[in-house]
């Protein structure tokens, strides 16, 4: 935008683009600046991860500087990967992040064709509702949900407090809602024509989806994937509630009720965790950035 | 997209008898078909959501053993509680700061980064964006130790300013400055990366004619920016709102709720109370109470809907 | 073993294992029909001290050929409690769960009692003290079998050197290893003054006033010491007395000696401390220097555990036993049984001991003397005096004479620390004591 004033101003006196093109290259400087200000702040914490990870407990414990690492170990790494509990936790976690993204996949795309394309009774309200359970948030669930589990389990045997599979069931809660609104929003800027078209040239409303739809809206699907799997993998309240055997546990949960032990310091350990936790997301992130960028804003931009 | 292509060009080719009746066809089974399409969605949200959130008024009116029926008696005697109010005090503190702070500073970043030349700004908003991407528990955890009482590397730091020792997570009005200040580093990202959206969807146009009316750099962003990103900010304030009230892991993990329950919110003291305490109804009454406040927050989001779908 | 006269050991092995098939005979006789036991044991905070509790368990399960699966518990953020819960309100669960102190009472009405073979464990191993009948019997039944792992004595642990140069107390002296304390002088007067010494010397002692348990349990030792109860045994709220105003007072003395962030702290933060050499003083079991022996061996070298000081009225050190419970629910209650009773014998129960390195400390008795608190070291004699062998202080637990379930709530809602930091921090005094009173009143819910 500054551009734009900038080539107007131009042409109409010398002297003056001078003074612009001076006041331009200043705000760029101070935009660098404080762009690296806030990188600093964004950046601290999983730096210092990083380097915590690398320290043994002797260093930890003797407080010697905290931002440099005097003697570089892997141990915690090596410790930790070969660790079958937290394997387990990886594992559970990586399980229950696949299967979640996959019925989140199943339900909230048909769900988000329908209301975006197939006006019926309702319809309207459904899509609106959609965007409202945001407003029962898991804080709020959480103990009647406990509840309802435990009486389940009285009424039939089945057994689904302290089992990961439970949070098969609670995860699509979070996730349903905010991809089926992403879908909405990237189905409704498809043109009308091209589904009418098709239904028209003796199409399905199923074909309609499959054919069309899911190959155009590719983009805003793999930004809802991406979507779905960095909230299943970062849920802490529904782990910390409904499980509690270790191997039970996924990732998050698993690695502060089990790494943080009061009276011993394995802050090298839990530093470690900690990053290999954050691991999945951020890798998928450095690769899919612009999808994951496209599927946060898609309800803002498309609308 | 070659399908489509393809799609499109049989609809010219086909007849116009044809095209009644398999538009007649599609309309009778549409709705069946649609319903089918949204059942699971329904199904799932009114057996995991709806029915807890009914669920829970039921908790709400129990005794502690959940034995007895005692109507608004938990309400009664949280209203009694001095703690209670400090809870509902603490938790619109802490979310409305800390959505504010977000607020602000994703519009400045997002401002920054928009100034830059295009080039430099993916790697620029990849660096930014990566406190949102990070499980909240996890970097949490590495803030904790950023502000542990004796090995805190912010104090270390801060003793060469012969600063400090600060009790990040020690008293009061410095703990609820940690909680909000990691809820902002969090939170912030995505609004920055919303309003930056925003920002590019702006024609530039727009800033032509306010450059040519003579608009300074604050007149631009006063009557040609903010108008433009009204919409969005508001839905993403009010989002965010949502999250930030809340919020469980960021508090839980931090301080649990001390010191002296000064920075207890609805969820943790919820958990607190209801899981800890073993006493289910209490907590149920407690988290109930988030969503009276909720509610209001729903209204506005609603207007901001029906406005979206006016406009598409 | 040989056909030919048994040698001595072999006899006492062989008496061994037949007192066991006794004790375990009522179990044995069904023991094929349900093999299979889980176990949720707390998970310790001692390096390596899982391990005694597995080969225990395993030996166990080996000879009664049963399918065991061990869960370590954390209670590292309330872990373990949650764990509970879920358990009682699931109505399922680990065949064997540890509880900490008031969770048994909480729980009373889906525990199996367990008096059976509890009657029999203290016939061999001596009785128990008050606290473990306070907290593990319910209407003369008792709720579990007090466990050795976790149980524990959080009393002072002290800097020789530091509580020398500053404070001019022999820690050493005073609490000598392998004789009876000579401790008269050691009492609140004296412990503010050494405070008042170490915090000046830029080595503040480092006393919790968090709401987890480490702080409450200290908080708890110096209420009692003044003899200051919120709820009486009774259950009638008894805030509002002189002996309450007192400990707040002592608090208000104490809290500017101790460092700025006590109020956050949590069951790691006083560790921390010590083990950071920052401390002249800690209230804690011997993990901490544990771990200091490990990562900071300077430090560990200068640690003694020690006696609490004596108040107005007596000398009170914080006792957290754990107990080990079975669900009424449980599938395999006799096979539960018949390991806890393993569990409990004098053999078992040293090997735990030795494992954690002296850390757990068993409630009966005759098992307060065991020779790994008198070898343990550097320095040698650091843990002598922990588990109380002299009964030189009553072992109490904060809210204590209240009914357990009031006291549950006094004790996990922080509510002495809380008291005490409201004062500290400057509300009037009525006024903590109008708040506290209204808390207790909340607390009577049922």
């Amino acid at each position: 935008m500054t551009t734009v004033t900038m080539d107007k101003a131009g042409p109409r006196r010398k002297v003056k683009q001078g003074s612009i093109s001076r006041d331009r290259a200043w705000a760029l400087r101070w935009s660098y600046f404080f762009l690296a200000l806030f990188a600093i702040f964004s950046l601290t914490p999983p730096l210092y991860m990083l380097i915590t990870s690398l320290k043994g407990s002797a260093e930890i414990s003797a407080a010697t500087n905290p931002w440099w690492v005097f003697h570089p170990t892997l141990g915690n790494y090596v410790e930790l990967l070969t660790s079958s509990q937290f394997l387990r936790f990886f594992w559970n976690s990586a399980i229950v992040s696949i299967v979640v993204v996959a019925i989140t996949m199943l339900i909230s795309v048909p769900a988000a064709f329908a209301l975006a394309r197939m006006k019926f009774w309702g319809s309207t309200a459904l899509a609106t509702g959609v965007f409202l359970t945001y407003l029962i948030p898991d804080s709020l669930l959480f103990i009647p949900l406990f509840k309802m589990f435990a009486t389940f389990q009285d009424w039939t045997g089945v057994q689904l407090l302290n089992r990961w599979y439970v949070l098969l069931l609670v995860y699509p809660t979070l996730t349903v809602p905010f991809c089926t609104w992403i879908m909405i929003g990237y189905f409704a800027s498809i043109p009308k024509e091209l589904d009418e078209a098709a239904l028209i040239d003796g199409a399905s409303w199923f074909q309609t989806l499959t054919r069309i739809f899911i190959p155009v809206a590719l983009p805003g699907l793999i930004a809802a994937t991406i979507f779905a799997f960095t909230v299943s993998w970062a849920q802490f309240l529904y782990p910390l509630v409904f499980t509690t055997s270790t191997d039970q546990q996924v990732l998050p949960v698993g690695i502060i009720t089990t790494l943080i032990k009061g009276d011993v310091f394995n802050w090298g350990q839990i530093m470690t965790g900690a990053l290999l936790g954050a691991a999945p997301p951020l890798i998928i992130y450095a690769f899919l950035m612009d999808y994951y960028i496209a599927g946060l804003t898609a309800g803002a931009t498309k609308g | 997209m070659a399908d489509v292509v393809v799609g499109q060009a049989s609809v010219t080719r086909s007849t116009g008898v044809r095209k009644r009746s398999s538009l007649r066809n599609a309309v009778k089974h549409k709705s069946t078909v649609a319903f089918l399409m949204t059942l699971p969605l329904i199904v799932l949200i009114a057996v995991l959501v709806l029915y807890p959130a009914v669920y829970s008024l039921h908790l709400a009116t129990l005794s502690k053993s959940m034995t007895k029926f005692v109507g608004l008696g938990n309400f009664q005697f949280l209203f009694k509680r001095e703690t209670f109010w400090l809870v509902v005090e603490q938790s619109c503190i802490f979310a409305i700061t800390a959505v504010i702070f977000k607020a602000l500073i994703g519009f400045i970043v997002a401002h920054f980064v928009h100034n830059i030349p295009a080039k430099g700004q993916r790697k620029w908003r990849g660096m930014l964006l990566v406190p949102w991407v990070i499980p909240p528990a996890m970097s949490t955890l590495a803030w904790l130790w950023l502000f542990d009482p004796s090995y805190s590397a912010f104090n270390y730091t801060l003793s060469f300013l012969n600063i400090g020792p600060v009790p990040w997570l020690g008293e009061a009005s410095w703990a609820r400055f940690s909680v909000i200040l990691v809820n902002i580093w969090i939170g912030a990202p995505f609004f920055m990366i919303m309003y930056l959206a925003a920002l590019k969807s702006v024609p530039d146009q727009l800033y032509e004619a306010a450059a040519i009316d003579g608009a300074n750099w604050w007149q631009r962003i006063w009557y040609v920016t903010l108008p433009m990103m009204r919409n969005i900010i508001a839905i993403t304030t009010l989002f965010s709102l949502i999250v930030t009230f809340a919020n469980f892991d960021i508090v839980r993990i931090l301080t649990a709720g001390g010191p002296l329950d000064q920075t207890h919110i609805f969820a943790t003291w919820a958990f607190k109370v209801g899981i800890e305490g073993s006493d289910i109804p209490l907590g149920a009454s407690v988290s109930l109470f988030m969503f009276p406040i909720l509610a209001i927050a729903a209204i506005f989001i609603l207007r901001d809907i029906n406005k979206r779908g006016n406009e598409a | 073993m040989s056909r030919k006269t048994l040698t001595r050991r072999q006899f006492v092995a062989a008496t061994a294992m037949s007192s066991t098939a006794l004790i375990a005979a009522p179990y044995v006789r069904g023991a094929y029909a349900a093999g299979k036991l889980s176990i949720g044991f707390w998970d310790h905070w001692v390096p390596g001290a899982n391990k005694a509790s597995t080969d225990l368990v395993n030996e166990w399960a080996a000879k009664e050929k049963v399918e065991v699966s061990i869960d370590y518990i954390t209670s590292q953020g309330n872990k373990n409690l949650v764990t509970i819960a879920a358990e009682a309100q699931a109505k399922s669960g680990h065949d064997i769960l540890a509880m900490p102190t008031w969770w048994p009472h909480a729980n009373a009405n889906y525990i199996e009692p367990v008096n059976d073979i509890m009657d029999s464990i203290i016939k061999e191993n001596g009785a128990v003290n008050d606290t473990v009948k306070y907290l593990g019997q319910a209407n003369g039944k008792w709720l579990g079998i007090p466990a050795c792992i976790g149980s524990q004595i959080k009393g002072p642990c002290s800097r020789i050197d530091l509580m020398k140069k500053f404070a001019n107390i022999d820690v050493q002296a005073m609490y000598p290893a392998g004789g009876p304390p000579k401790a008269d002088n050691w009492t609140l007067d004296t412990f503010l003054k050494a405070a008042e010494a170490c915090h000046k010397g830029g080595n503040p002692f480092g006393i919790g006033l968090g709401m987890t348990s480490d702080s409450v349990d200290s908080a708890g030792a110096f209420f009692s010491a003044f003899g200051a109860d919120l709820v009486n045994a009774k259950g009638d709220v008894t805030v509002k007395n002189d002996n309450v105003r007192q400990a707040l007072e002592f608090y208000k003395k104490l809290i500017p000696l101790l460092p700025p962030d006590v109020a956050a702290w949590d069951d790691a933060s006083n560790n921390k401390w010590l083990v950071s050499g920052k401390g002249a003083m800690i209230m804690n079991p011997p993990s901490a220097w544990a771990v200091a022996k490990r990562d900071a061996p300077q430090v560990a070298e200068q640690c003694w555990t020690h006696g609490f000081p004596a108040g107005p009225k007596g000398r009170f050190a914080p006792y957290l036993p754990y107990f080990w419970t079975t669900w009424n629910f449980s599938k395999n209650k006799e096979a539960a049984k018949s390991l806890l009773v393993h569990l409990s014998k004098p053999s078992s129960i040293e090997k735990c001991v030795v494992a954690s390195g002296g850390y757990d400390l068993p409630a009966f008795e005759k098992l307060t003397t065991l020779k790994v608190w008198a070898e343990e070291g550097p320095p040698k004699g650091t843990l002598f005096h922990y588990p109380n062998p002299y009964n030189h202080q009553k072992l109490s637990i904060a809210a204590s004479p209240a009914p357990p379930k009031i006291a549950q709530q006094i004790y996990a809602q922080g509510t002495l620390t809380k008291m005490a930091l409201k004062y500290a921090q400057g509300e009037k005094m009525e006024d903590v004591l109008a708040w506290a009173e209204g808390e207790c009143e909340g607390f009577m819910r049922s």
